[in-house]
């Protein structure tokens, strides 16, 4: 009876230890490698085109050899700044970036499509757009308070 | 003399009483009228099997709201159902292990194993559960539990449960994304009989903390034992029925469903 309990203990400690957890590039999509990090959207989502088509931001939102579209330049250097707490030239009410709070941040109006926004759902030539994953892990930085990281 | 006797007697008479009464309640194959199955509605009992027995379950929840459902779509039963076929063996004494699956392809492999015995030493039975489910044929999603199922049985009229249990992996979105991914439930329920075959039955399961969208789910039935056969009818406000779909919750307290549970004792 007492090995059969120690058996039971020793059961349940190892089902413990044996935590489990969906992984972030199941859902992520086309840019395995996004995670809720500004470097990481930077890197995946601003500046690169993703293997489903669906175009960088810095194609048209930069100031190289053009005006940054709608005013908001995201090369490299400037983008968090550009991001993080200024309000939307569009849609003055709302931050383009409103540090933990997805839903009155117009990023994410934007590239959802919601209702009351100005001009056209981005990317300006989607589809594609970002996948709901991408958006999700966009959506997760910006609930984490939008951390320069 | 007499009297010193007549002590003697009664003392013979009631160890004579309560020797066979001792054992019977050990002998788990023997009926216990106020624990007569294996689960309440989906919240597991404390009902060991004996070695090498086994049991039969299949649930039905149906997934038309009693809300909107009345006579010409059946209460909901024409919208459709989650189907689920269980089946379980007593591998060693007080130990048991068995799968549960259901039909959107959520199978559950568990383990039971009682700890503690109601009686002269223990006011409550106390069983340990061990889970692990997996969405899409246990491929996908995989959510372990652990947790233990204390019961007392109030003579051969009640049971009372409560059923503390943690959850791993309930949110099914990836760490990075969510704010916790265990919840930790701690299930009410009692089974009362009100006919010498005819109990009903009530369990609802809280979550006390952790990841915990929607409402806790609550359950209602009336079941009739037949022989080795449980026939109940239940009432859901979910149609949750393993410890990570309860972790999730139900949908809200404004939509009831109905369902039954069809289970088959082989011993």
């Amino acid at each position: 009876m007492r090995r059969s309990r120690q058996l039971l203990l020793a059961t349940i400690l190892v089902f413990s230890a044996a935590a489990c957890d969906e992984k972030l590039a199941d859902i992520a999509g086309p840019t395995p490698d996004l995670e809720p990090t500004f470097a990481s959207i930077q890197k995946d989502i601003f500046e690169t085109t993703d293997s489903a088509g669906r175009t960088s931001c810095v194609t048209c939102h930069t100031n190289v050899g053009r005006n940054p579209a709608g005013g908001l330049n995201l090369v490299h250097d400037l983008a968090y700044d550009q991001l993080v707490n200024v309000a939307s030239t569009q849609l003055p009410t709302l931050k383009r970036v409103n540090p933990g709070s997805p839903d009155t941040s117009y990023i994410v109006h934007k590239i959802e499509g919601r209702a009351g926004i100005t001009g056209r759902r981005m990317p300006f030539n989607g589809p594609p757009y970002l996948t709901d994953g991408q958006a999700l892990i966009l959506k997760r930085w910006i609930e984490l308070g939008a951390p320069r990281n | 003399m007499t009297r010193t006797l007549a002590r003697l007697l009664t003392a013979a008479a009631f160890a004579l009483c309560v020797a066979p009464a001792a054992h019977a309640q050990d002998d788990d194959s023997v009926l216990k009228p106020a624990e007569p199955d294996f689960q309440l509605v989906s919240l597991p009992t404390a009902l060991r099997l004996p070695k090498y027995k086994s049991a039969f379950l299949i649930t039905h929840r149906f997934e038309g709201p009693l809300k909107h459902s009345g006579i010409g779509d059946l209460f909901g039963l024409d919208a459709g159902a989650q189907i689920g076929i269980e089946y379980r063996m007593g591998i060693v004494k007080n130990g048991q292990v068995g799968f549960y699956r259901t039909s959107d392809k959520t199978i559950q492999f568990f383990g039971e194993y009682g700890i503690l015995r109601q009686g002269a030493k223990s006011p409550v039975e106390v069983a340990a559960v061990l889970s692990a489910e997996g969405t899409n044929n246990f491929k996908d999603s995989y959510s372990p539990s652990v947790g233990a199922v204390v019961s007392r049985r109030l003579g051969e009229f009640a049971a009372l449960y409560v059923v503390p249990t943690w959850v791993n992996n309930t949110n099914t979105l990836p760490k990075q994304l969510a704010d916790n991914n265990d919840t930790i439930t701690l299930g009410f329920g009692g089974r009362f009989r009100i006919r010498p075959t005819v109990y009903v039955v009530a369990e609802v399961t809280p979550r006390v903390s952790g990841y915990k969208p929607g409402t806790n789910q609550a359950s209602f039935a009336i079941e009739k034992r037949a022989g080795g056969h449980m026939f109940q009818l239940n009432v859901s406000n979910g149609p949750a029925s393993m410890p990570a779909s309860l972790a999730r919750g139900a949908f809200s307290n404004d939509n009831w469903y109905l369902g039954f549970n069809l289970s088959r004792k082989f011993f």
